[in-house]
């Protein structure tokens, strides 16, 4: 077995040690530095990526906070003036009630005086009417012992 | 029929002796130095252009790279991050060892005891380095655990070393013996090509199948050579 033959030992043990610290040096001086190098900036990129990724992320949230403030302010806003329209809405239909209420009020006072009045001077015609009437039916009858101031207590006593 | 065994001879391509110590640049030899020619200009050529968004060759040396890198987090921590060159060249060095062999004519020098043994040895000189630094005079407490009673001693202190010596064995005869089986069943199978004639067609779809399987057990032996690095590096950095 070729294995076996010592002679070529020393060459082989030679040689590998050659071979193998040469190789060692150009991998830890050159091509381990350069795969590293590659690897360490696509690192970078990539958490450079993430990072950027994550900022704008958190700008999003921030604006969408801001519009959510901005839409709740609004709200609010619209809410307190139509509120304040409705109150005054309301104030101005009591009012304009009132009023209304208040000149009706007005008017049937005025007219309801405006009956009594006629009413007082109807009662007053009728008195001096029927006085008259129950004058010329005495005069008419002849019946001369009763005269004009009889008749008006008879009326009076008779309104009792 | 020619021997199977004939492949993983030695042979001198330039003879080199310094003193009486035998030196020669061999056809294992050349094999090492290609793994690591062509390991450096596959990876440099893939990260040549270094994108943001790797194509499809910058993505084999990052997955290497992220493969290895998950390998020692996971099995040594993140202080073994450190160790990370060496590691990577480990798998590398065997990867391409073993692939390169698979080529025809190529020759394996992952399929010798000498040289992983030699690369076995390293990475276990490897580790006791960074143990003695890391833990001092304390490293010594790898042979006598915390917590076992001095009257144990005698006896735990050899089995621990024994156990500590044979990681190196086992990591190396792991893969010498993958390899040199792949291998001569590969040789045994084109052997009885020339033999049956037409019917050679056989033995050839076979072995089509078998270096499919052997370039997976060429990744899967490194991978695990490398993991099993891995671990003992961790036993080396971390207390018992």
């Amino acid at each position: 077995m070729p294995q076996l033959d010592i002679s070529t030992y020393t060459s082989q043990l030679f040689w590998l040690c050659v071979s193998f610290f040469t190789m060692l040096f150009i991998m830890s001086k050159f091509i381990i530095p350069k795969i590293g190098d590659i690897l360490a900036q696509r690192q970078r990129k990539i958490d450079s990526y993430l990072n950027k990724a994550h900022t704008t992320k958190q700008q999003a949230e921030a604006a969408l906070e801001k519009y959510h403030q901005a839409l709740a302010d609004a709200t609010q806003k619209a809410e307190k003036t139509l509120q304040k329209t409705q109150a005054e809405l309301d104030r101005l239909v009591t009012d304009k009630q009132n009023e209304l209420r208040e000149e009706l009020h007005r008017q049937i006072s005025k007219q309801e005086a405006e009956i009594a009045i006629g009413k007082a001077e109807a009662l007053v015609k009728i008195r001096e009417m029927s006085a008259e009437l129950a004058a010329d039916i005495v005069k008419k009858l002849a019946l001369t012992n009763i005269n004009a101031a009889d008749i008006k207590n008879a009326i009076k006593k008779n309104e009792q | 029929m020619s021997n199977p065994m004939e492949q993983f001879v030695i042979k001198p391509i330039i003879p080199i002796k310094v003193g009486d110590i035998d030196i020669s640049f061999t056809n294992s030899a050349l094999f090492m130095v290609l793994a690591v020619v062509v390991s450096t200009l596959l990876l440099g050529f893939c990260i040549r252009k270094r994108t943001i968004v790797p194509s499809v060759a910058q993505s084999i040396p990052e997955t290497i790279y992220e493969f290895i890198s998950s390998l020692i987090k996971e099995n040594v921590g993140p202080e073994g991050l450190k160790y990370f060159p060496f590691i990577f060249t480990v798998f590398l060095f065997v990867a391409f060892g073993n692939l390169l062999g698979l080529l025809p004519y190529a020759f394996t020098f992952t399929s010798h005891l000498a040289a992983v043994g030699g690369l076995s040895v390293i990475a276990l000189l490897f580790n006791i380095i960074i143990g003695i630094k890391k833990k001092k005079l304390g490293y010594l407490r790898t042979f006598m655990p915390r917590g076992i009673p001095a009257a144990l001693a005698p006896l735990i202190i050899p089995i621990e070393m024994i156990s500590f010596l044979s990681k190196p064995f086992s990591l190396t005869v792991r893969l010498v013996a993958n390899m040199t089986v792949g291998h001569i069943m590969l040789k045994i199978i084109a052997g009885f090509v020339l033999a049956l004639g037409i019917g050679g067609i056989i033995p050839i779809a076979f072995n089509g199948c078998i270096v499919v399987f052997e370039m997976f057990i060429a990744l899967l032996q490194a991978f695990i050579y490398t993991v099993l690095s891995c671990i003992y590096l961790g036993d080396a950095i971390h207390s018992h």
